[in-house]
């Protein structure tokens, strides 16, 4: 569906996308993540035929973005960020206006999206959620066959937010390419199918969500709290597979506070010895981390001095490239 | 919860929709005449002044006014005043906004033709004229009576003439400032002189030699003149006729070349 090879783009001088390669294919919910400034945004503005690269090669759905936009446009549906409709035109007439000869019915969609009755009211009288969601039908009004969307949840409250996740599961049930734009990385740890890591410029990795995490942040702690011996169990914990360290605080009078931590096996074994211990603590907690831990780790390891043997950086990236 | 319903695409039957360009038109049309600069800068100040100024030297027939009615001869000119209003100050706050905001990178990105956007303005911007001038001839009429027109042919040409001139121009401003206060900044400033030179203010007989030469060569002088002459019958005003059409040419290909998304 997209395919780009070797993009780059500079604005005076300054580099804010750096031989980026990216595919997403068809039916995918492709999520690119990163912190402000990483190039996000002016990738997707090159994939849309927004922006002309200074170098490399962008092809959607086999179309050129630059050279055969007319044909292109019509299939793509577009929430834009830092984009805005006149304040004086009103919802109506924005639908009518963006709607062309594929367009679904606009009441179905401005229903669905809590609109219908803001069917005549102007751009400027909205506020930021309703504006948002508004976006969101222009963007799907055409039945597009990949839809773009750039920063989707910016300004909504989390109801609102809840609403558009499941409208984007359900343009994933419809067969629908999306490609989601965002920093919000619980976002796209929830709706994304792949997500590529962006920094500087530059793609950093990219994988399923729990891929990424399990990659960059393989790690758990497991707590809970221990009657008996603390000296026994604590040495028991430290020769299991997987432990890197083992903390005791004390807890409360009855119970010492056990702190585990290693590798993501360390929950089932430590499980396994409590159960084999016939002690199941009432207290028991299991932290794992998410998708922005994994990114910040990610982050952190490429802002780190180079380290050619685990770099996780010159590891990883080609895994799923 | 939200769900969308969806068709596929291949099994969608198209509908009949107006042209991207005829829908851009409608839109553009209802929000210019919402739009409080337009009422304000092409509708009611044209009016207000007209019905000043030309009530300000009397009825008599006067060496400065070629020797006819003042109120005439400024009913004649006025109309050249929405011109310049919709060229130098509505189009180019307007686009200048559009591109600030983003609305034109919506646009661009939802496949409207850049051309389409040039023909939109550009239609939007004659259709302001033609009903702001029948607004203030509509207003002038039981005030102080509306000249006979002598020659149909060139008032109409060098109305259509300079209205495209202007608003090309106007659609070139829009499309080169990057703000719509550098716009109106701008615009306010060409717009000003060229109304008080060239279209509604005092007659070039009154002027000093200084600012009479420099009035004759500005732009809106020369629609104003193309205009007023053949209407009234004080002259062909062949000349000016043909620099405006010129410039309008001019200013058409420039900012049709110039005008992006």
């Amino acid at each position: 569906m997209v395919v780009v090879r070797g993009l780059r783009k500079a604005y005076g001088g300054r580099t804010v996308v750096d031989n980026v390669d990216l595919d997403v294919r068809s039916g995918e919910i492709v999520g690119i993540i990163g912190a402000n400034g990483a190039g996000k945004t002016t990738t997707v503005e090159c994939i849309q035929g927004l922006r002309r690269p200074d170098s490399g090669s962008v092809r959607v759905v086999g179309l050129d973005p630059l050279r055969q936009a007319d044909q292109l446009r019509p299939q793509l549906g577009s929430q834009l960020q830092d984009s805005a409709l006149p304040d004086r035109l009103r919802v109506d007439e924005a639908i009518a206006l963006f709607a062309t000869a594929r367009a679904r019915r606009a009441d179905e969609l401005l229903a669905q999206f809590g609109l219908i009755e803001r069917r005549r009211s102007a751009f400027g009288s909205m506020s930021g959620g309703e504006r948002q969601r508004l976006f969101l039908v222009l963007a799907l009004l055409n039945r597009p066959r990949l839809v773009i969307l750039d920063e989707l949840t910016q300004g909504l409250d989390p109801a609102a937010r809840r609403d558009v996740w499941a409208a984007v599961e359900q343009l994933r049930a419809d067969g629908t390419t999306v490609l989601l734009v965002t920093h919000e990385l619980d976002e796209a740890e929830a709706l994304c199918d792949r997500v590529i890591a962006m920094r500087a410029g530059r793609v950093l990795d990219s994988g399923a969500p729990a891929t990424l995490v399990a990659r960059h942040a393989g790690w758990a702690k497991v707590r809970f709290g221990w009657p008996g011996s603390a000296d026994e169990l604590r040495a028991t914990l430290l020769t299991t597979p997987g432990v890197q360290y083992v903390a005791v605080d004390t807890g409360t009078i009855d119970a010492v506070q056990f702190t585990v931590h290693g590798e993501r096996q360390v929950i089932a074994q430590v499980g396994a010895e409590l159960v084999r211990r016939d002690h199941i603590p009432a207290d028991l907690r299991v932290e794992v981390p998410d998708l922005e831990s994994a990114l910040i780790e990610l982050l952190e390891a490429d802002s780190a001095p180079p380290c050619p043997a685990t770099s996780p950086t010159t590891d990883l990236i080609g895994a799923d490239r | 919860m939200t769900s969308v319903a969806t068709t596929a695409p291949s099994t969608a039957l198209p509908r009949r929709v107006a042209s991207a360009t005829r829908r851009l038109i409608t839109a553009e049309i209802k929000l210019m005449i919402r739009d409080p600069l337009t009422l304000t800068f092409v509708f009611a100040f044209p009016v207000v002044t007209m019905l000043i100024i030309a009530g300000s030297f009397g009825r008599d027939p006067d060496p400065a006014f070629d020797h006819l009615d003042p109120a005439h001869w400024y009913v004649a000119s006025y109309l050249t005043v929405m011109i310049a209003a919709t060229g130098l100050i509505m189009l180019p706050v307007h686009i200048a906004a559009y591109r600030e905001r983003g609305v034109l990178r919506r646009f661009a990105a939802a496949g409207f033709p850049r051309w389409s956007f040039f023909a939109a303005q550009l239609a939007t911007g004659l259709v302001t004229i033609v009903v702001a001038g029948a607004v203030l001839l509509a207003v002038a009429a039981p005030v102080y009576g509306v000249p006979a027109v002598d020659s149909w042919c060139r008032v109409v040409l060098g109305l259509a003439a300079g209205a495209v001139g202007f608003v090309s121009v106007g659609v070139l401003l829009g499309s080169v400032l990057r703000s719509a206060r550098s716009a109106q900044a701008i615009g306010l400033l060409l717009f000003f002189p060229s109304f008080l030179l060239g279209s509604g203010g005092p007659p070039p007989q009154v002027m000093g030699a200084a600012l009479r030469n420099i009035a004759e060569y500005l732009p809106l002088t020369l629609v104003t003149r193309a205009v007023r002459e053949p209407w009234l019958g004080i002259g062909n005003a062949t000349g000016p006729l043909i620099a405006v059409v010129l410039l309008a040419a001019a200013a058409t290909v420039v900012s049709a070349r110039r005008m992006a998304l």
